[in-house]
Parts: C-alpha cells; sequence; structure tokens
C-alpha cells in the first residue's frame, strides 16, 4: 500500500451510475497533503457528483478510495465527517430558520449529560466567525445571511469538524471581487494550517490565485492532472472542452438590421437598477457578468415574469406593455428559461406536449385539443432541432440534458410569431456535441432575421458567439462591449466592477 | 426543412386493449363488479329498485367529485367542501322557509357555493404562499361556523314546504333525476379534463407550476376558476342533498370532504397532482356509493361505513408509493 | 433611538409581542368582567384548555416537520373511549395505569400514521384525514355508542375534577418537558433540522424518516395521553368527545408562530397562542359575542393570522431588497 502513503486522498476507478446515465466513468482523483487542489470541467462533467462520493452522499458503484494510505468505504455523510472530509455545497445546504451556530453544529452539537450546551456553542461559533472575519453573530437566523455570508458559515462548519479535508465546491460563483479576495484569504490561512482543500470552480482567476494542481474531467472521465504553474490556459480549456474551441461557434455573417428591441432605464429594487440595452435584427447579443449580477431578473422583468418597478420595453419602436408571460409571448419575446428541468419543461409529459403548451390556446378550436395537429406540429418542429427521441409520447425526464434543451428550443420554434428569442444559459449542462447544434440553430435564427439575447456565464461561448457582448455587475450594466473589441480580460474586469457609474456611458456607445 | 441527421420521430399513439385492461380503470371495473356481487351476498335487500331508492342522498357527493379532481390534478386540496354544503344547504332551506319561489331557493343555493368557493380562491390566489390545505382548514370551520350562526340555537332547520324539492328529488321511472344530473355532470367535467386546453393547463399546473408559469399559462387565473367551480358544484351537492333529506343542521356535509377526495384518490388521482382521469374517478365513486348503500342495508353501523372508507382511502394512497418501490427494488435485483 | 430599538426588539420576537397581545387582551376583558383575572378564574381557563394546549405541544412538533394532523381528537376519542369503556365494565380501575393504556393506545396511532407519511410517502393531511374518520369510528365502535357516564367512571374522575391538581400537574410536566426537549436536545433538534431543510439533514447523516416518524408519535402519545385526561376532567367518555378541537390545536400553534411550512416555531410561543385562543373563547360571550359564533371566530383568526404572516414576511423580504446595495 506505500504507494498510496503521499497522497492523503486518492480514489480509484469510481464509477457512479444514476437510472440511464453514467455520471462517472472510472475517473480518479489524488490529493496531497496541505495543497489546495483545483478541480475543473464544464458544466455536467461530474465534478458534484465525484464530491459527493467522497462525501458519501453517493455510493459508487466500482471503485475504491484511499484515506491516509488505508482503504475506506463511506456508507454516509456521517461516515466522511467522521474521518475529517467536509464539503461546502454550491447551493449552501443550510437551515433557513435556525441559528447560525446551530447550522454550524449541525450533526456534531455540543452536549453535556443529554442537554445542548448554547452558550458554549455560541462561544465557539463565535470564535470560529472571528477567525473567517464574518460581520454577523452566531445567533443571527441563518436565512438572514446574504449568500456570502450563508457560504462563511459553511465554512465554519467545515472548521468546527476539525476537518483534515475541505472541499469547495464553486465557492466565488455568486461573491462579489471584494468577498472572493476575503475567501482567498480563508483558503490560504486554511492551507497554512495543514488543510487539504479541493477547490472547484469556473473561474480560472481562482485557479490561478489558490491552486498548484489540477484535475480535469470530461463528459464523466478523467482527463488529467496538472501543475497550475505549467499548463497554458489554452491547453486547460482544450482539456476541458474537449477540441480547439474556434471551431465549436459557427456564428455566421449577417446582415445586422434595424433595431429590433430596446429596453430603457428598468429597475427592479433589490434585484437590477437602471438597464438599458438594444438588439437589432439579425444580432446575438451576449449579456454576461457574475451568477446573481441580475441577468436573468432583468430578462425575466422584460417577459413578464416577474415585474420591474421602472422603465420600459420597446420593440420595433412600439413601447410594450406586459404584466404577465402570455403578454410577452404575445408580442414575439419568448424566452427559454435558465432552469430546463423546473422553468422550461414538465418533465413528467411526452416531448410533444411540451413542444405545444405554449401555443395550446392557439391551435385549440372551440377550447378543444387538435390533438393531430398538435402531434405533427410537435414532430416537425423536434425533427427541425434533430432532437435525439424515438417518439414525442417519450417523458422529457428520459432524454440527456442537451435533448432537453433542444426540446426547449423546439418549444421556442412553434412559437411562430418569434420577434426576440431570450436564451438563458443555453448550454447549461450540455454536451459538446449538442451545445454546436444549439449554435447552429441560432445562426440559423439570425440569419432569417430574428434578433437574440443570450445570457451566458461561459466565456468562450460568449466570445464565440456574439456580436455584443452586454456585461453586468452587482444589478448594473458596467459595460457593452463590440465582437472584434471584447476579450476574457475586459469582460472580466468589467464583471467584477463594483457598480458605479463611470462606465454606464459604454452602454450607450 | 427535415431533421440534419434524417432521423425522424414517432408521432403515432399507440392504444391497446390489453394496455386498457392493464390500467386502474380496468382494475376498478373489475373490482366494481365484484363489489356488487359481493353485495348481493351480504345483502338480501341489493337489488336493483332498493338501490335506486336509496341512492340520491349519497349521489348528491358527486357532484363535487369532479371539481375535487381537477383540483387535486391542480395539486391544491379543498376541505372546506363538507362546510359549504353545509351552508349551501342551510341558507336555501331558510330562503325556501321565507317563502322564495323555487327557482331563487335554488338560485341561492348555489350563489352560496359560489361565494364561498369564489372566497377559498381570492385568498389562495392573492396569498400564493399558503398552502390551500391551511386556507381551506380554516374556511371549512368558518363556513360551518356562519351555518351554526344562522341557524341559532336550535342547530337545525326543517323545510316548510317541500313541493319545491320535492319535484327536483324527482324520478323518471325509477331511476331518480339526480342521477341524469351527476352523469352530465360527469360527462361534461370528464370531457374538459380530457380533450380541453383548459384541462391540459390543469395538468400542466400540477406537474410543473413553475414551467406552466413561464409557458404562458394562466396559473392563478386557473386555480381560482377551478376554486369557484368547486364551490358551485358543492351547492349542487346541497340543493339535491336537501330534496333527500328535506332540511339542514350544523352536521350536514360533515366528513363529505373525505368521501370526495376518497373517491378521487381511488380512481387513481395523484394528491400530488397532475396525474389521473376522472373515468377512475366516476367508476370509484359509484363503488364507494353502492359499498355505503349495502353496508346500510345489512344495518352496519354508520360509524363502522367511515372506518371503512377511511381505510380504502390511506390503501389507495399507499398504492402509488408501494408499486413504485417494488418497480424500484424488481429494478435492483435485475441490474444488479 | 434607544426607544425605538426596544420596540423593535419587542417585535422582532414572537414570544414577545405575544406577550403583548396577551397583557392587552386580558386588559380589555378586565374591563368588562373586572374578576377575570381571579385566581380561580385563571385556573379555570387552564384546566378547561388543558386538553388543547397539551395536543398544541404535539402538534407544535407535526408543524416543524412541515406536516399536519387532524386526526387527533379522534386518537383522544378512541384512547378515551377505552379507558371509558375499560372503567365502566370493570375491567380495570387503576388510574395510573389507564392513563398508561391510553397514552400506549396514542402512540400506536401516532406511530402509524408517521410510518404511512414517511414511509409511504403520503400526504398528511390525507393520511390523517382518513384516520381522523378511522380513530373516531373505532372509538363508537368500541363502546357500541353508548356513553361512560360520570358514576361509570367515579373514582377514576376524581384525578381531574375541579380543585384536583391533576391536570395542572400534567400541563406543567408536559409543556417543561417538550420545553427541554425541543430546545436543549438532540430529539428536539433534529426535528427542527428536518423541517427547516430535509435535504440539508438528509444529508449531515439525519434519519429524515425516522425524525418525521417520532414527530407524529409524539403528537399520538400526547392525543392518548389527552384521551384519558378528558375522562378524568370531564367524568364522562362519549366517543364524540372533543369533536372538530384540532382546530383549536392548529390555531394555538398558528398564532404561537409556528410556520405551516415547516422549521420555525416555539414551545413558548406555542403555550402564549394557546392562551391566548383559550382568553379570547371565554371572552367572546362577556363582549357580546355569542358562543354560537365561536367556531367562526377562530376560524377567522387562523386565517387572519396566516395571512398576516405572509404580509409581514413579504414586507420583510421587500425591505432586505431596498438594503441591497447596487
Amino acid at each position: 500500500m506505500s504507494e498510496h502513503e503521499g497522497y492523503i486522498l486518492e480514489l480509484q476507478g469510481i464509477t457512479k451510475i444514476f437510472p440511464g446515465v453514467k455520471a462517472l466513468n472510472n475517473v480518479q482523483f489524488q490529493l496531497k497533503r496541505g495543497e489546495v487542489h483545483a478541480l475543473m470541467g464544464e458544466n455536467g462533467a461530474g465534478k458534484s457528483t465525484f464530491i459527493k462520493v467522497i462525501t458519501g452522499v453517493h455510493a459508487a458503484e466500482e471503485g475504491r478510495m484511499f484515506l491516509n494510505g488505508q482503504e475506506v468505504h463511506f456508507k454516509g455523510p456521517r461516515d466522511a465527517s467522521a474521518a475529517g472530509i467536509a464539503a461546502v455545497y454550491q447551493h449552501p445546504t443550510s437551515y433557513p430558520t435556525l441559528s447560525v451556530a446551530e447550522n454550524i453544529f449541525m450533526g456534531h452539537e455540543k452536549i453535556k449529560n443529554g442537554l445542548i450546551q448554547w452558550k458554549q456553542m455560541n462561544q465557539e461559533a463565535k470564535k470560529l466567525l472571528d477567525r473567517l472575519d464574518a460581520d454577523f453573530a452566531p445567533t443571527a437566523e441563518m436565512g438572514t445571511l446574504s449568500v456570502a455570508g450563508q457560504q462563511m458559515v459553511e465554512i465554519a462548519k467545515a472548521l468546527s469538524t476539525q476537518a483534515k479535508i475541505i472541499i469547495l465546491d464553486e465557492p466565488t460563483a455568486a461573491l462579489t471581487a471584494n468577498e472572493s479576495e476575503k475567501l482567498y484569504r480563508i483558503v490560504d490561512q486554511l492551507r497554512d494550517e495543514g488543510v487539504s482543500i479541493i477547490f472547484i470552480s469556473h473561474r480560472f482567476e481562482d485557479m490561478y490565485r489558490l491552486a498548484t494542481r489540477v484535475t480535469v474531467f470530461r463528459d464523466s472521465q478523467y482527463i488529467g492532472t496538472y501543475d497550475v504553474d505549467k499548463i497554458s490556459n489554452a491547453d486547460l480549456i482544450k482539456a476541458m472542452v474537449g477540441r480547439e474551441i474556434s471551431d465549436m461557434y459557427p456564428k455566421p455573417e449577417v446582415k445586422i438590421g434595424e433595431e429590433l428591441f430596446r429596453i430603457e432605464g428598468m429597475s427592479r429594487t433589490g434585484y437590477f437598477k437602471d438597464i438599458s440595452m438594444n438588439v437589432r435584427a439579425g444580432e446575438i447579443v451576449g449579456m454576461t457578468g457574475l451568477v446573481g449580477a441580475g441577468r436573468t431578473e432583468v430578462m425575466e422583468s422584460v417577459c413578464g415574469i416577474t415585474k420591474a418597478d421602472a422603465g420600459r420595453v420597446m420593440l420595433e419602436g412600439r413601447v410594450l406593455h406586459i404584466n404577465k408571460p402570455q403578454d410577452a409571448m404575445k408580442e414575439g419575446i419568448i424566452l427559454l428559461p435558465e432552469d430546463r428541468q423546473k422553468q422550461g419543461l414538465i418533465l413528467k409529459w411526452g416531448l410533444g406536449r411540451n413542444v405545444t403548451l405554449p401555443i395550446q390556446d392557439k391551435l385549440s378550436r372551440h377550447g378543444f385539443n387538435d390533438e393531430k395537429r398538435e402531434r405533427e406540429l410537435a414532430k416537425k418542429f423536434l425533427e427541425e432541432v434533430d432532437t435525439k427521441a424515438v417518439s414525442i409520447f417519450d417523458p422529457a425526464s428520459s432524454l440527456s440534458g442537451g435533448n432537453q434543451q433542444k426540446v426547449v428550443v423546439a418549444k421556442a420554434l412553434a412559437q411562430d410569431n418569434r420577434k426576440l428569442i431570450i436564451m438563458d444559459e443555453p448550454t447549461k449542462g450540455v454536451d459538446v456535441g449538442a451545445k454546436a447544434e444549439i449554435y447552429a440553430i441560432m445562426g440559423d435564427l439570425v440569419k432569417q432575421g430574428y434578433g437574440i439575447i443570450m445570457i451566458s456565464s461561459e466565456m468562450p461561448e460568449i466570445l464565440g458567439m456574439c456580436d455584443r457582448i452586454y456585461v453586468m455587475c452587482n444589478g448594473r450594466m458596467t459595460g457593452c462591449l463590440d465582437r472584434r473589441e471584447a476579450t476574457q480580460e475586459g469582460i472580466l474586469s468589467l464583471s467584477m466592477e463594483q457598480g458605479d457609474s463611470k462606465k454606464t456611458q459604454e452602454v450607450e456607445a | 426543412m427535415a431533421g440534419k441527421s434524417g432521423r425522424t420521430i414517432q408521432a403515432v399513439p399507440q392504444n391497446s386493449v390489453k394496455k386498457m385492461l392493464l390500467s386502474w380503470e380496468g382494475a376498478l371495473v373489475l373490482l366494481f363488479i365484484a363489489l356488487n356481487i359481493f353485495n348481493t351476498i351480504i345483502s338480501p335487500s341489493y337489488t336493483l329498485t332498493n338501490v335506486l331508492r336509496e341512492m340520491p342522498k349519497y349521489l348528491a357527493e358527486i357532484f363535487m367529485l369532479f371539481p375535487m379532481a381537477y383540483i387535486l390534478v391542480l395539486g391544491d386540496i379543498d376541505i372546506s367542501v363538507g362546510s359549504i354544503v353545509c351552508l349551501s344547504a342551510t341558507v336555501a332551506c331558510m330562503a325556501s322557509n321565507a317563502g322564495l319561489p323555487m327557482v331563487l331557493v335554488f338560485a341561492v343555493g348555489l350563489l352560496v357555493g359560489v361565494a364561498c368557493g369564489l372566497v377559498n380562491g381570492i385568498i389562495l390566489t392573492r396569498f400564493t404562499e399558503l398552502p390551500s390545505m391551511i386556507v381551506t382548514l380554516a374556511t371549512q370551520i368558518i363556513f360551518r361556523g356562519i351555518a351554526e350562526i344562522s341557524l341559532g340555537s336550535g342547530g337545525s332547520v326543517s323545510l316548510k314546504n317541500i313541493d319545491g324539492f320535492n319535484a327536483i328529488g324527482g324520478k323518471l321511472g325509477k331511476v331518480p333525476y339526480v342521477f341524469f344530473f351527476v352523469m352530465i355532470a360527469a360527462v361534461i367535467f370528464t370531457v374538459i379534463l380530457a380533450k380541453c386546453s383548459f384541462g391540459r393547463k390543469l395538468y400542466a399546473i400540477g406537474s410543473n407550476s413553475t414551467a406552466a408559469y413561464y409557458a404562458g399559462v394562466n396559473v392563478q387565473k386557473c386555480r381560482l376558476i377551478v376554486f369557484t367551480l368547486m364551490g358551485l358544484m358543492a351547492g349542487f351537492c346541497a340543493m339535491f342533498l336537501t330534496s333527500a333529506l328535506f332540511g339542514a343542521n350544523t352536521t350536514t356535509g360533515q366528513g363529505f370532504e373525505m368521501d370526495v377526495i376518497a373517491m378521487a384518490v381511488f380512481g387513481g388521482i395523484a394528491t400530488t397532482g397532475g396525474k389521473g382521469n376522472l373515468i377512475g374517478g366516476i367508476i370509484s365513486a359509484f363503488i364507494i356509493v353502492l359499498l355505503r348503500i349495502a353496508l346500510g342495508q345489512i344495518n352496519l353501523n354508520s360509524q363502522l361505513i367511515l372506518v371503512i372508507i377511511g381505510a380504502l382511502l390511506i390503501i389507495a394512497v399507499l398504492i402509488p408509493g408501494v408499486s413504485s418501490n417494488l418497480r424500484a427494488r424488481r429494478k435492483m435485483k435485475t441490474t444488479a | 433611538m434607544q426607544k425605538k430599538s426596544i420596540w423593535k426588539k419587542l417585535t422582532a420576537s414572537r414570544e414577545a409581542s405575544l406577550v403583548i397581545v396577551l397583557i392587552v387582551l386580558c386588559a380589555v376583558v378586565s374591563i368588562f368582567s373586572p374578576n377575570f383575572l381571579s385566581p380561580t378564574n385563571i385556573g379555570q381557563i387552564f384546566r378547561n384548555n388543558a386538553l388543547i394546549m397539551v395536543m398544541a405541544v404535539g402538534m407544535l412538533c407535526v408543524l416543524l416537520t412541515g406536516g399536519i394532523d387532524i386526526s387527533i381528537t379522534s386518537i383522544l376519542a378512541f384512547s378515551g373511549m377505552t379507558v371509558g369503556m375499560l372503567l365502566k365494565n370493570e375491567i380495570l380501575s387503576n388510574t395510573f395505569l389507564l392513563f398508561v393504556i391510553a397514552t400506549a393506545i396514542g402512540l400506536g396511532c401516532g406511530i402509524l400514521n408517521g410510518v404511512i407519511i414517511s414511509k409511504g410517502k403520503v400526504t398528511p393531511i390525507i393520511c390523517t384525514m382518513g384516520f381522523m374518520y378511522i380513530w373516531r369510528g373505532l372509538a363508537y365502535v368500541v363502546s357500541n355508542s353508548s356513553w361512560a357516564s360520570g358514576s361509570d367512571v367515579a373514582g377514576y374522575s376524581d384525578f381531574g375534577k375541579d380543585g384536583s391538581a391533576g391536570p395542572y400537574v400534567i400541563l406543567i410536566v408536559v409543556f417543561v418537558l417538550f420545553f427541554i426537549l425541543m430546545k436543549w436536545t438532540k430529539f428536539g433538534r433534529k426535528i427542527y433540522a428536518v423541517g427547516s431543510n430535509a435535504e440539508a439533514a438528509r444529508i449531515s447523516g439525519i434519519n429524515v424518516d425516522r425524525t418525521l416518524t417520532s414527530a407524529y408519535a409524539v403528537m399520538g402519545m400526547l392525543s392518548g395521553l389527552c384521551g384519558a385526561l378528558s375522562v378524568a376532567i370531564y367524568a364522562s367518555a362519549q366517543p364524540n368527545m372533543q369533536y372538530g378541537k384540532e382546530m383549536d390545536v392548529i390555531a394555538a400553534c398558528v398564532i404561537g408562530g409556528a410556520s405551516m411550512n415547516g422549521g420555525r416555531g416555539t414551545i413558548v410561543g406555542t403555550f402564549f397562542g394557546a392562551l391566548i385562543m383559550a382568553i379570547i373563547a371565554k371572552a367572546l360571550p362577556l363582549v357580546g359575542i355569542d358562543s354560537i359564533a365561536q367556531n367562526t371566530v377562530k376560524g377567522v383568526i387562523i386565517l387572519a393570522v396566516v395571512i398576516l404572516n405572509v404580509v409581514t414576511q413579504r414586507m420583510m423580504d421587500r425591505q432586505n431588497l431596498e438594503r441591497r446595495e447596487m
């Protein structure tokens, strides 16, 4: 067993199968004592599942796991935490109605004579929070904290278990630049104290700033482990995406037409402020920024999902009054929502019914469904986007992420009055092949003169597909870049910007 | 534009007799037949004539099965229905005793039902954060409470003039009118749920209300309509119940919510929303009604009948969970 | 500034605002009926509401998990009727044993509820609705629809008769015990955790199904206990006893700050909630509202409180949003 000795944690040949999918296929991983190790890969590459295997939430079908050279078998999360492994998940798995101290000590409360020692717990929680430089009390209710605050509590929770290995799953995704910087310092501090850290992130700067080694997963498989200072950015992207990214974006040359759509001065308290932008016919406009910057919220207000407090929306020069989703749909503004499974599809339903749901009223005759026509149309549009399915009666849940996204696209195509198509993270969790097909469909659509707004966090696709790129930060529009002048660095600096007014002039440019 | 890979997707629905027989509705039909045989054995007076004679007071409840099925398909619940029946029957009886013509009495009864349903609907759609369970639990006591106040210390009201109600409680040959009304309502509600755009929307909301909202379904409007419809049908139930009982008291309609929910759930309508159809619901409604009649004929304690129906309800709600558990276990075995 | 912070503190804590409501309520009622706050009257209020209060403790556990139990008064009737029949037929007369039997019956009913809800994945309202009719029906069946009258339960009812300490002792023991259990033991905190976020609880190694079952078991156990207590206090047992009172119990919890979505609510709050309900019920006739309207008032109060909770939550969310810097 001496081969395992250099590593505090080692996994070999891990395979995890979910009904119908191999979420992990024979992957391996090695963590050195006291290192910060980045785990990277696209959405759906299997990183989160892998973390859950390490923490005992999922049991792997195959594979072995060694801790300090000893083989271990975790039967549940409790075993992992007893072995000194703690995870801070992407979506804080907290108890919103309970206090911070209780959240920190959940599962390992301070107990004397069968009674919980609240005083002692609050004191120790206070110590942990002070160490992390937190600005809230241990008695505060968890649900009232910001996402950054909740994450801090999760880290404090990991510390409270004396964890030797801490796993951070996209911890910076919802943080501002300042908060991220604070998190970096905490991670540095932990590493100096001898804690080993696995760090999952989509942000390259996180990796460069913190990690010494990086492991890449792609399509549920292990691709490789590299030293951070020895691998180039391009090689890393290639490892993650699986091919050169240049040939992935079939952006057609389209003659840009008249202005199609414009929003002016839109605000919604607490979500976004003073947003203005426009889209011309045949244009693909990108909208990027960090998660939580307010991109989705702006578009949801445009589409009547939520109501904006101020501002106006104009289509082809007319001011629209949109109060509910039907209003936007009637005007030809079609939203492909971010969360396919919750917002875009009815998973239990067949593909056909999903496709025709938005146009059901139009198809029905005197209130009665015209099922024959529904089936024909569903077939037509599903074939048009080349969905990999046997029949239109297959439940949407049986498809892969990429094909589910195609069904959502077909749903938009079925609405033949469309003028502007808003796609919110259209390729999130979609495999590479399907991605390219979705880009091709986008290209087709703009060729026909429609306008597209694409919200995305993935830099390569934003740079590869968009004519213009709007960048948001903390609820404000911080800039608009043209295809020719846009760079990864430029976008990043705009998305990290604290909302101030000096950049807003650029928006109009 | 054909598929880029030339792939085609099947779009022909496949219905087979075998599938139909294996379905829940098929099982219910068999159960219905078995029950009739069972009833004939246990009760010597279980004849068509007797059953038809005793039927009206049980049939009235079935009016509420239809909108309750809609509510369950939406993923909601309404447990105030028994109280709506009580209030509607009380007010109608009082209106009749006050000398109003029968048409107006009928209208008043239905209006009270509609008003109650509307109250539920408005509260639920205004305060979408509230579960329908707690709201209708509260209105359950409010509606019955208002009936209690109207009835005063006596706690009951009897019709002075039963002619009007006798008329709607009449018979065509041996078959009571209410049977025909129930069947008409059954056809209308079944067709709307299965064949109309409105019905499809209800399934969409019950399966995933967020996705339905994003796809342009007016979720809150649908809920408001359905809860109001529930009130209206509770009004119908109250009118036909009164035509069989000729009065109302503070316990009128007590327990109807369970009967109706049991009919729906036993008919294969999931309480979690988005699943089931009214054909199963109607068969199971008649199963429960006939069971009640037969058990009543052999003078079984009326409370024991409630025990049996309660047990049926729990067995019915346990079936989907248990069967999926078994299926999962079998799947585990085959993959292992 | 100072004043504002005190006011804020008082309104921020549910318990504190309940105490204020309670004081105001008592003051108003005392104007109509000066001897309202006399020791005997207060004693009466506790005795008459002991059942509701004890069951409210169990209901709190259930509501904390995000569930509901409307079968409680039926469990009460079933266990109470069993006690009544054992006494009537002179099978058993030991008070302590009868309480144990009733509590055990309740516990069994509660566990059944819990197992069906947690393992069978049945909606709590549906499951307990079914059992509401089943246990009530069985109460009629065990008694053959007859009553156990005062003379049948003669010696036994001394425990709960006017002036006896029995009901008060049970009340105090139950509240103190559960105050400690819910706040200072893992048992209680698991219930809070499951109600606050069941998925997170599962990940942190809590057995969610068992916790759910235990909440319904506690509820059933206390309902069973109340069955025995009811027979003692009212010196009779009827199959329809405490019919419809589950609403009072739910109302007490909801007024006391329990959330219908789970995870929020305290024993202290529930105590004050139940007390407020009891005083309102007692006060209605005093201020000229017929006792016949009591049910309606109760329903309106529940509805008003849950709506008020939603409205204040919306206001708080709004304030939080406005505070967010952009």
